[in-house]
């Protein structure tokens, strides 16, 4: 088996390419365009059309195809933030910015699997499409966007004093609250960060687990990578849904305020049912 | 052979034992839930989240390989 890999790596010049940033095209006044930029913007084109073209095309009666397909993407998010928010007309409100975030990543996740993103296509040397979620400036920009949006709609349900309160919650009096508050205000930036690692993570690697077994598989790529392929299919709808969902998670906790509430006999009860 | 290659292999090694504890334990977790209470069977997309929670330990894990 050792021996195998060996002739297999000996043949071959050189290791897989493995990029973990992106590489910078061409500048527009000073302002560098990378390849991941550049592929977002066509993805992001993309969705518009397509997403414009099947809402007019959409009726009252369901249509087959792929209006059914968004039909269905729209339902699940408003479904999902309808069981965390506990309102229907709540949901509708709110699932516009959410819907739109979803079906980005997952097309900006999946257009990256495309044959010729990657090494195929080159622009002086360097990679000309990268997958725009494979990138981690672009996921910052995405996870702040959606946190600032948080905050925002937390202020405009609460107002500003009851969006403080959130943070400083308990006896003002007590210089505990101060304390405990500034670090709920540090946990609301480190969602940024993770939010924005777990993205531009599982892409990236699943990028780089593609390019391994390509490379591993020598003549018999295809096969080889065609698993990482269908599993790197599954992870983009799975991390798109992930990140709409802990978004929409931040955006109720941010606008509920139950935690005041104190839950009575319940907890007894659940303490006999274990025992028992 | 160059060192790093070990430090490498000790990193992969450890670095996975924690986040494949944890995942197993929220499996686990999750069976017995539906075991004891088959309606918990609906909150499977919720295991995903905490589970994508869980694996961000794994792939910085995986990422700092491509690093040191």
């Amino acid at each position: 088996m050792f021996n195998i890999l060996q002739i297999i790596a000996a043949t071959e010049k050189s290791g897989p390419a493995i990029h973990i940033t992106p590489a910078e095209l061409f500048t527009i006044g000073g302002f560098g365009v990378t390849n991941s930029m550049f592929y977002g913007f066509i993805c992001s084109l993309l969705i518009i059309i397509i997403l414009v073209i099947t809402a007019q095309r959409m009726t009252i009666r369901p249509k087959r195809g792929f209006t059914q397909l968004v039909e269905i993407g729209t339902e699940f998010i408003i479904g999902t933030i309808e069981n965390s928010m506990g309102s229907r007309k709540k949901a509708v409100y709110y699932a516009p910015f959410f819907a739109s975030a979803f079906f980005f990543v997952m097309f900006s996740n999946w257009l990256g699997l495309l044959p010729g993103v990657g090494e195929a296509l080159t622009y002086n040397g360097t990679p000309l499409l990268r997958p725009f979620t494979a990138d981690l400036n672009g996921t910052l920009a995405a996870s702040t966007i959606m946190m600032i949006l948080v905050q925002y709609f937390a202020i405009r349900e609460n107002g500003l004093k009851g969006y403080l309160r959130h943070f400083f919650a308990g006896n003002l009096k007590n210089p505990a609250t101060y304390l405990l508050g500034v670090f709920e205000v540090f946990s609301e930036l480190t969602r940024i960060a993770s939010l924005a690692l777990r993205l531009f993570l599982n892409v990236a690697i699943g990028e780089i687990i593609i390019a391994i077994f390509t490379y591993l598989g020598s003549f018999a790529a295809p096969v080889t990578a065609l698993p990482f392929i269908l599993l790197e299919l599954f992870v983009g709808a799975l991390q798109a849904y992930i990140f709409t969902m802990l978004t929409i998670m931040y955006l109720s906790a941010a606008i509920k305020h139950s935690h005041d509430t104190e839950e009575k006999g319940e907890s007894a009860d659940e303490m006999t049912a274990q025992t028992a | 052979m160059e060192l790093d290659v070990l430090a490498k292999g000790i990193m992969m090694g450890f670095g996975m034992l924690g986040p494949a504890i944890g995942i197993g334990l929220i499996g686990s977790a999750f069976m017995n839930a539906v075991g004891r209470n088959p309606e918990a069977a609906k909150y499977f997309g919720q295991v995903f989240v905490i589970i994508a929670i869980v694996e961000l330990m794994a792939l910085l894990v995986f990422a700092s390989l491509f690093i040191i």
